[in-house]
């Protein structure tokens, strides 16, 4: 196996192609054996991976399919299961794919050789990670402060303000950033 | 509203691509400048605000949530080029750091959420802030959110009309499905959403200061 970051660099663009050559694929038994061979391939972690496709992909991925199907069977007679059930499996196995692959993948490493994109990366998600604190912290206390669970009207309104705050903060620490990167010689 | 990968095949997918990439970067040339040390600081700081206002979740009535997208505000208050290019990039982002939404379908995502949902919104206020400011902030973003969904119900159905076997759903359903959820509620609490924070920014005199 290569050393990083080319391991991840190989990994990210296999990655890339296989999605492309799944979302074209249309042929259930194509379909059925890409599914096979990732579990087999991606067995290590599967369980977690699994679960997050069931919770985060299929709910759209089943529900939208499902729903078109009994629509269709309601208004004239019930059409072939195989495309509705091909369209769900390709979603869920793209899905199990990506998040497999991105568990055994460090794309901050990968990014390394690309400066412009590695710090834009590591800029973005620095500053994700201290606006969120503070969206955070902003929904605890208006829980806090509300004798009932926040409604339609409150969240509207504290999301209005956690806003004007998370905008603030973000252009006091573009400024900061921008500072920093020029004090150490970045151009 | 995001087309989750395996929706849309490479047939749609990757002209779309192809009509991103140059979008992408004439937006990025012209409102981040070329000077890495000027662009990075602000468009990281944009693209970080985008990403955590749409992890909002606001409770509406029947018991679930709906989340905000923020993206009409940041076409507001800058232009729709900023928030193509920080649409675009928490889409990425969400797809690689986090296994949500999609890598093969982020630049369709990208071309509905990130510029012609924000694009419409822009539009909308512009032309009616004459007439009423808080008016103008909800109906961009009542618009611009109603467009986006449109846009990602019609490339649904043209990849049902594309290739039934491969996309079975028709489009009225697609558009029922997507629609309905975006008029009825997602469109009203973006907009209140977006008034609301006009409002304090107002208030706050940020508005011309940001």
């Amino acid at each position: 196996m290569p050393a990083e970051p080319r391991r991840s660099q190989i990994l990210l663009v296999a990655w890339a192609v296989t999605t492309f050559a799944l979302s074209a694929s249309k042929d259930p038994r194509v379909l059925l054996s890409a599914a096979l061979a990732a579990a087999l391939l991606f067995r290590r972690g599967a369980a977690p991976v699994a679960r997050r496709v069931v919770v985060g992909v299929l709910p759209f991925a089943l529900g939208l399919p499902l729903a078109s199907w009994a629509w269709l069977a309601w208004r004239e007679e019930a059409p072939p299961v195989a495309p509705f059930a091909t369209l769900a499996l390709r979603a869920a196995l793209i899905a199990f794919v990506t998040l497999s692959v991105l568990r055994r993948v460090d794309l901050l490493r990968a990014a390394a050789p690309f400066p412009t994109l590695s710090r834009l990366l590591v800029l973005s998600l620095a500053q994700i990670h201290a606006l969120r604190r503070l969206a955070t912290e902003s929904a605890l206390g208006l829980r806090s402060r509300l004798p009932r669970r926040p409604g339609t009207r409150d969240a509207v309104r504290s999301s209005g303000a956690v806003t004007v705050a998370l905008l603030s903060l973000s252009a006091r620490n573009a400024r900061d950033v921008g500072d920093a990167l020029r004090s150490r010689g970045f151009h | 509203m995001h087309v989750p990968d395996g929706f849309l095949s490479p047939v749609i997918t990757l002209p779309a691509w192809g009509a991103a990439a140059p979008l992408w970067y004439w937006a990025a040339r012209r409102n981040f400048g070329a000077s890495a040390t000027e662009s990075l600081p602000i468009l990281g700081s944009l693209t970080a605000l985008a990403f955590v206002v749409q992890r909002l979740m606001i409770p509406v009535p029947g018991g679930t949530s709906a989340h905000l997208t923020g993206v009409a505000i940041l076409a507001i208050l800058y232009n729709p080029g900023v928030a193509f290019v920080c649409e675009s990039l928490v889409l990425l982002l969400q797809a690689l750091f986090f296994g949500a939404g999609g890598f093969t379908v982020l630049a369709v995502n990208a071309l509905a959420m990130g510029l012609l949902g924000p694009g419409a919104a822009w539009l909308a206020y512009r032309a009616l802030r004459g007439l009423s400011e808080p008016g103008a902030a909800f109906a961009g973003a009542y618009v611009g959110m109603q467009v986006a969904t449109l846009a990602v119900a019609l490339v649904l159905g043209l990849q049902h009309r594309l290739d039934p076997a491969y996309m079975p759903v028709p489009f009225e359903v697609t558009v029922a499905a997507t629609m309905l959820p975006s008029l009825t509620v997602l469109g009203v609490v973006e907009g209140l959403f977006t008034v609301a924070t006009m409002a304090l920014l107002r208030r706050a005199r940020l508005l011309h200061a940001r």
